[in-house]
């Protein structure tokens, strides 16, 4: 079996904690495969776009768009799903409208736990199975998807179903999205996480979640935001005092006593989340940039090229 | 203008709000902590506290219980509150278990409910359900309870609008009575003898199970059949607790960092609350890098720095060259911060606490006094 890396899967699940920089992370990927000449969809789910205009482009709503070229984004929302997939199940629009304006229709849909997350789970997976003159449609399909809580949610909703849904349609799109989503030759999810206390934490608990309950490959943990080790410890322990200098020495000493003190706290983070999830870790510097936009997501593309995850152990 | 803590002095419940990721959790327990050192019977009801934290206030595993932070764990953190604080954790289940049981007519009903699948779901599955039960706890700590002043934690929202929404939308769920008379033919009929056309307009009923199919529409049935009477009893509540977050007791706290994501959600969070005629006590910006070089200034170069660091008999050049370097660093991410905080308060006119990232995370009540102290 060759090593697989992280770009050569269908479909690839970035997660974790809110904050972290899972959107900054997935159009990094994005980035690079699109530069190895893959053809890559990035799908934000609900969200506040983000993807695009990290990248400098307009958002892109919930209409395909090609931001750079072989990169293009959605926002899948609810609606705009619930309407695809009514018209694939229902196959004409006359009737799609007679029974979806029906206000009854629109509220059981609505009220019925999960169809929400399957109709935009759907939608995403029907792209990333999708054939086009005899190929994929996509090489890739990205899923920048919610925070930890929401996003175990989104993805267990087809073995929630399968297991509770008689026979008949939906149990029937449940299955194939469920197999789909468990097969690690389609499907991989990385872990995205800052070296602090709370994201670390949350990182070792969706590890467990997604090993016993969502079944998904995983594929590597990703630590974000990685200060680097500056000083050695000698040079640390005099920063205190040089500290207490008058300018210019002074805040330049404090600056670097509280580049120490972080770049500290995050090894032993780092270190936490290594040991807990058992999983090829990618560690991307913090940089310190003044603007969050198209350079920064360059930079996370060239540490992520640097050392790509997911290959070898 | 003054900070948080003064804005929030007079008030009696404290709503902290905000994004993921910005230390929500631990404002709301440094401001609690502050009013009991002053004097109050002060209450914290936290949602997903970091583990640290929960054992710093003496939370248990066990959810929905208050429990008083013992005096042992002031006297090892060096502090003498002349109130008390207490704590507890929100458990979303138990709180709507409680509410079904307050309004069942009977134990009867009440286990038709707690037993229906599509209730046993809810807490988890219905969108702004965690956001429903956090408010309806408030209420039931405000109205039974005598604290002088209780702050609320608040589940992260993808979504501004859910927090408010969330029990509107969730009681329009309950007491849809088209949707109960149509369903009831399919409530407790065994699945096998299921008649869906009975579901008035055949054809729509047809349509609409070949999405759902018959047996998910059965457990809807059965549980809007089972709330049928108790629904005005929901509706007077949730009217209630609008009713109580609208007072002036009443404040939100906007909590965000400086990240451009955190302080565009912190916004939308306030047009909402302003929308709805909330009362907004202040914002706390967050982990904000402080500044060490004065604005404009330019920054001092190696050479500079090995001339001041020779003069005190420290460091070789290429250690200063480093020091050069960090400086440099630390003020483009201060600039960075001051820009997005810039952008954050010319658009709200409250009060407001800038609390600089702190050395050490927050885990103990001597930290959660420290950040306190800057609120």
């Amino acid at each position: 079996m060759h090593p697989a890396t992280l770009l050569d899967r269908r479909l690839l699940i970035v997660t974790g904690k809110g904050g972290v920089g899972k959107s900054t992370v997935s159009a990094a990927l994005a980035l690079a495969a699109a530069r190895a000449g893959k053809r890559v969809l990035v799908c934000e789910v609900n969200a506040q776009e983000r993807i695009a205009p990290l990248l400098g482009e307009p958002p892109a709503g919930g209409t395909i768009r090609e931001a750079l070229p072989g990169l293009s984004t959605v926002n899948v929302t609810p609606q705009d799903a619930m309407r695809e997939y009514g018209l694939m199940v229902l196959r004409f629009r006359t009737i799609y409208e007679a029974v979806f304006e029906n206000r009854l229709v629109r509220y059981f849909l609505r009220v019925i736990p999960s169809l929400a997350e399957l109709v935009m789970l759907g939608k995403i997976l029907n792209e990333a199975k999708a054939e086009e003159e005899g190929r994929p449609r996509w090489d890739l399909v990205l899923v920048d998807a919610p925070a930890t809580g929401h996003a175990v949610q989104l993805l267990r909703v087809p073995s929630a179903l399968v297991d509770t849904v008689p026979a008949g349609p939906l149990r029937r799109d449940a299955e194939w999205m469920q197999a789909m989503l468990v097969d690690p030759a389609r499907t991989s999810l990385v872990i995205v996480t800052l070296p602090e206390e709370m994201p670390v934490n949350e990182a070792i608990d969706l590890d467990a979640q997604v090993r016993g309950v969502l079944g998904i490959h995983r594929a590597a943990l990703i630590v974000n935001a990685m200060p680097e080790t500056r000083f050695t410890e000698s040079e640390e322990a005099r920063l205190a005092a040089l500290a207490g200098e008058p300018p210019p020495l002074g805040p330049a000493a404090e600056a670097a006593r509280l580049q120490a003190l972080r770049a500290g706290q995050a090894a032993r983070y780092l270190a936490r989340a290594r040991a807990a999830i058992d999983l090829p870790t990618t560690v991307i510097p913090l940089f310190p940039l003044a603007r969050w936009g198209r350079e920064a997501v360059e930079r996370v593309a060239g540490a992520l090229a640097a050392a790509p995850a997911g290959r070898g152990a | 203008m003054s900070g948080v803590r003064e804005a929030l002095a007079t008030r009696r419940i404290a709503v902290c709000v905000g994004p993921g990721g910005v230390g929500k959790t631990t404002v709301a327990a440094a401001l609690a902590l502050d009013r009991a050192m002053r004097g109050a019977r002060a209450l914290v009801c936290t949602i997903d506290p970091a583990r640290r934290l929960a054992n710093a206030l003496g939370l248990s595993a066990l959810g929905n219980v208050e429990s008083r932070v013992p005096e042992h764990k002031f006297a090892e953190a060096g502090l003498r509150p002349r109130g008390e604080l207490h704590a507890m954790m929100l458990d979303v289940k138990r709180t709507w278990d409680d509410l079904v049981a307050r309004h069942a007519p009977d134990p009867a009903r009440r286990e038709r409910i707690l037993k229906n699948r599509l209730y046993q779901q809810m807490s988890s599955a219905l969108a702004g359900s965690q956001e429903y039960m956090a408010m309806e706890k408030l209420y039931e700590l405000a109205t039974d309870r005598d604290y002088d002043v209780i702050v609320l934690d608040t589940p992260p929202t993808a979504h501004a609008l859910d927090f408010l929404e969330a029990p509107d939308r969730i009681l329009d769920f309950l007491g849809n009575e088209t949707a109960r008379a149509l369903l009831a033919p399919l409530a407790g009929a065994g699945r096998m003898g299921l008649r869906l056309a009975q579901l008035g307009g055949g054809y729509i009923a047809k349509t609409l199970a070949r999405f759902t199919g018959q047996a998910a529409l059965a457990d809807l049935g059965d549980f809007l059949q089972g709330f049928q009477g108790m629904y005005d009893g929901f509706k007077d509540r949730a009217a209630a607790v609008h009713a109580l977050l609208s007072r002036p007791e009443v404040g939100f706290v906007l909590v965000t960092s400086p990240s451009p994501v955190a302080i565009d959600e912190t916004l939308a969070f306030h047009e909402r609350l302003h929308a709805e005629s909330m009362p907004v006590a202040g914002v706390v910006a967050n982990r904000v890098t402080p500044e060490l070089w004065p604005g404009g200034e330019p920054l001092p170069g190696a050479a500079e720095l090995a001339a001041a660091a020779a003069a005190v008999g420290a460091g070789d050049g290429a250690f200063t060259a480093r020091l050069a370097a960090t400086l440099a660093e630390h003020q483009t991410l201060a600039a960075a911060d001051r820009l997005a905080l810039a952008r954050l308060f010319a658009r709200l006119d409250v009060p407001r606490s800038v609390v600089p990232r702190l050395e050490t995370d927050v885990h103990d009540l001597a930290g959660l006094a420290r950040l306190g102290a800057r609120l």
